[in-house]
């Protein structure tokens, strides 16, 4: 089916059964619709130079369209595909889909279906264009550096369009925890932190950090209580939050710090915070988004360079379909369950009939040795707090899974928040700072002074620069001073940049940043398969 | 670590006469702070660390569910353990009984990285630097029956160790869910908690405390978190300094919180 906006959708559940016959069907739709330099492969199949344009892929608010059971978006590295588990979604008066703010925001604004239900830097830039920054997009609250600067200006959202960053306004000191730290304003490029009314001892004490859209897929994972969910956290020993509704401890996977740990609670906090709602929404409104974002599934469905992600007899753990399928909760950093199953399909492919298969087959090899690289590549990984601080020790030997271990979704398996150094000094991300260069650090620097009558943080010491202290911000632990909740890998190609900073780019520069961070010495090659390993998620 | 004078008069007196450095007896204890060193091996890499002219072995990298835990880089560690007659690891005496704490300021002499030297091997690997085959290296093998504790009667006692000047971590979700499951069963009418500044008696007689209000910020922070779980009766909070039980034995027993239920 396509719709009005000119994608490839299908009314019905889909499967793998159908899926040949659809996957075939796409591409015809794909020629009819883009009537552009297709060309093809031995296979029939279209190159995907074909995209539509991104004004055209725009959902906004309240446009009452059906989200269709299955669809696919064009990105740079192939196609993602959505997939609603039960079916067509009617999104005619749904809360996720409806401006339900008094600023004119939906849930959609931020968490666009083309990427991957979150939102990436290409897309909010053609949204700043097409709507000259009119857009609720562009929202005073958080679409702007900071609120009391001029609306409309480019250099008034510049985190936004060109970090894809929205502001996050936390109370400061926290309010269900005792602050083991003071924290000073060092760097204030977005005047929003010393601001006598949004400041850190502004009237509303607040503190402003800038992060990504965390994509709003696979949520069945990212909210499983089937591991490691206790009364005390995991890794600090400290009381997990409660689900409000059941009073039960829940695993805290969710936002960059974990400050909302249900559905429900989340999607309250985000239309009070982000679309200004006046009154909270209802209960009915809060099961309708739950039911919504549990049955909602996304991964990449096909590769410019590998063809289709989701072919019969393909890896188990790759493509939309593998999401609606798999167990949440599960390790995976083992060589039962793995993370990202992949059987080893991709290994050791004939040379190939044509020399479009032979260049899919290398393609496909080279994913496989993406994987294999992340699963079973070693290196030290030293100083990361959460990880070297929980018995494993300073440094240990592992690999990339070693954090990312949960099935399916790359994700921690529990209580997810780690220091990786994305926003501590020294390994944040800044520019260089010299009389020649012109370059202007664009993300606010704090620093934070952990009490002395405590142990210090274990590799920062005492005295910490951050642009973002994470989970500190709600713990109020020294300790947990930028640590960060490990998102999902999945459908990583629609929604660049990454880490909740956006301080990476593309994927080639979160591997980069890998290669920095850890003195992993990657060779290219290393690197290369390792960035077509993460665009195929 | 720089090597100091005596080390390296050691190492060349070994290689020349065999060893005529006297190596502590096979029995005896030994308590120190010194620097951690990581080897790296074929397969997961050994911890080491240098005291009075000697290397010790003090353990390997495996994963969450070993029972000694390697230390960290950046801190010194504090080591107990009773010296054995068995082979060296890694170029390591082996001990028994070894309980390790990183030093919680940071050191950043103690930064010392070594690469694989083919004449150390580790023979024993139960989990691989890398995904595991499918259960932690130290937990029971599956199928391994469980077996209940009989329903708590009378007075539960629990000790919970820490890491040197250290709260609440890692280490104690699990000791913290035993008395939570217990004060469940055992529906108590009060509970005690104990904070313990500890202490320690190094091997070269140096008293080494922990901070002065270790104690109670401890006995304060579990029990709050014991009250905030739920368990919420009429609570003791008390705190001693065990400056006179630090004797060379087990003095990592010392950093701990005693939580008494009765019923
Ligand atoms: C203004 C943009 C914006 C709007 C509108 C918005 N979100 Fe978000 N969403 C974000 C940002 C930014 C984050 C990450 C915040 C953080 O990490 O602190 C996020 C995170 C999330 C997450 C967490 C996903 C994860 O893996 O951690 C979910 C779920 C989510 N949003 C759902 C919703 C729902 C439901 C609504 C509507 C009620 C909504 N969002 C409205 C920007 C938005
Ligand atoms: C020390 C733990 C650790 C290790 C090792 C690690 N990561 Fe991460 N990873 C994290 C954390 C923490 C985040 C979230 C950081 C943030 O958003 O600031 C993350 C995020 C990611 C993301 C998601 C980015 C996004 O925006 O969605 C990807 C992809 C990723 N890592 C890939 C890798 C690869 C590839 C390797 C191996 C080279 C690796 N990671 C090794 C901790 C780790």
């Amino acid at each position: 089916m396509e719709n009005d906006s000119g994608l490839i959708s299908t009314q019905n559940q889909w499967n793998f059964s159908e899926m040949k016959i659809q996957t075939k069907d796409h591409h015809r739709l794909w020629l009819v619709i883009f009537t552009m330099t297709a060309c093809f492969n031995s296979y029939g199949q279209t190159a995907q130079q074909a995209m539509a344009s991104r004004s055209d892929l725009w959902w906004a608010p309240g446009e009452d369209r059906p989200l269709p059971a299955y669809i696919e978006y064009a990105n740079d590295y192939g196609r993602v595909g959505l997939l609603n588990a039960s079916g067509t979604i009617i999104t005619d008066g749904h809360p996720f889909f409806e401006p339900l703010g008094s600023n004119g925001r939906g849930c959609v604004t931020c968490h666009q279906p083309s990427d991957a239900m979150s939102i990436s830097v290409p897309t909010i830039q053609q949204r700043w264009q097409d709507t000259h920054g009119a857009d609720p997009l562009f929202a005073a609250i958080d679409g702007k550096d900071c609120p009391n600067l001029p609306q409309g200006e480019e250099e008034s959202h510049s985190l936004l369009l060109k970090r894809g960053l929205f502001r996050v306004a936390l109370p400061w000191p926290p309010k269900n925890a005792e602050a083991e730290f003071d924290i000073e304003v060092v760097r204030d490029p977005t005047g929003c932190n010393t601001d006598p009314v949004y400041g850190l001892d502004g009237e509303r004490h607040e503190i402003s950090v800038y992060r990504r859209p965390r994509p709003a897929i696979n949520l069945r994972y990212v909210s499983s209580s089937s591991f490691g969910v206790s009364p005390f956290i995991g890794k600090t020993g400290m009381l997990a939050t409660l689900d409000p509704d059941t009073g039960r401890p829940v695993n805290m996977n969710m936002m960059a710090d974990a400050r909302d740990v249900t559905l429900k609670q989340q999607a309250q906090s985000a239309a009070h915070g982000h679309m200004e709602v006046a009154q909270p929404l209802t209960p009915a409104q809060l099961s309708r988004i739950q039911e919504f974002e549990l049955q909602l599934y996304g991964a990449q469905a096909w590769s410019n360079g590998g063809g289709a992600l989701n072919e019969p007899g393909g890896p188990s753990g790759i493509g939309p379909q593998a999401m609606a399928n798999g167990s949440d909760g599960v390790l995976g950093n083992n060589t039962t369950r793995y993370v990202f199953p992949m059987e080893n399909k991709w290994a050791d492919l004939p040379e190939g009939s044509s020399e479009e298969e032979a260049s899919r087959n290398a393609f496909l090899e080279s994913v496989q040795r993406g994987h294999d690289n992340f699963f079973y590549r070693t290196f030290w990984i030293k100083d990361a707090t959460h990880i070297n601080t929980v018995g494993l020790g300073n440094p240990i030997k592992r690999t990339c899974a070693t954090c990312h271990g949960m099935h399916m979704t790359g994700m921690d398996t529990a209580n997810g928040w780690m220091d990786l150094g994305t926003t501590n000094y020294p390994w944040a991300l800044e520019p260089p700072e010299s009389p020649w260069s012109q370059e202007a650090p664009e993300m606010p620097l704090f620093k934070v002074s952990c009490r002395a009558d405590l142990p210090p943080h274990a590799f920062l010491g005492r005295t910490i620069y951050t642009q973002d202290p994470g989970r500190a911000l709600i713990s109020g632990k020294c300790e947990d001073v930028g640590a960060i909740v490990i998102q999902q890998f999945r459908g990583l190609s629609a929604r660049a940049p990454y880490f909740s900073n956006g301080s990476a780019a593309n994927l080639r520069e979160l591997v980069d940043f890998y290669d920095r961070r850890f003195n992993i010495r990657y060779t290219e090659q290393e690197k290369t398969d390792l960035v077509n390993f993460l665009s195929i998620l | 670590m720089k090597p100091t004078i005596k080390t390296l008069i050691s190492l060349s007196l070994a290689s020349a006469a065999g060893s005529l450095i006297a190596a502590p007896d096979p029995g005896e204890r030994i308590s120190f702070v010194s620097c951690p060193i990581v080897r790296d091996t074929v397969s997961v890499p050994c911890w080491l660390s240098d005291y009075d002219g000697d290397t010790y072995y003090l353990t390997i990298q495996s994963d969450v569910s070993a029972t000694v835990q390697p230390p960290l880089l950046g801190h010194q560690v504090l080591v107990e353990g009773v010296v054995t007659d068995e082979p060296a690891i890694c170029g390591g005496i082996v001990m028994e009984d070894v309980h390790l704490t990183a030093m919680p300021e940071l050191d950043a002499n103690c930064n010392t990285m070594l690469p694989v030297d083919e004449r150390y091997v580790i023979d024993f690997n139960p989990r691989p630097p890398g995904p595991s085959a499918g259960r932690l290296a130290f937990d029971p093998a599956p199928g391994t029956p469980r077996v209940e504790p009989p329903p708590p009667e009378g007075p539960q006692t629990f000790d919970i160790y820490f890491d040197f000047d250290k709260g609440i971590s890692f280490r104690h979700p699990r000791f913290l869910q035993q008395i939570f499951t217990t004060a469940g069963k055992l529906k108590p009418s009060r509970m005690t908690v104990t904070g313990v500044r500890g202490a320690h008696l190094l091997s070269n007689g140096t008293l080494l405390q922990e901070a002065q209000n270790t104690g109670r910020r401890r006995a304060e922070e579990v029990a709050g978190l014991l009250q905030d779980a739920g368990i919420e009766v009429n609570t003791d909070i008390k705190w001693i300094d065990a400056r006179a039980e630090a004797d060379g034995i087990d003095d990592w027993q010392s950093r701990r919180v005693t939580v008494t239920l009765t019923p």
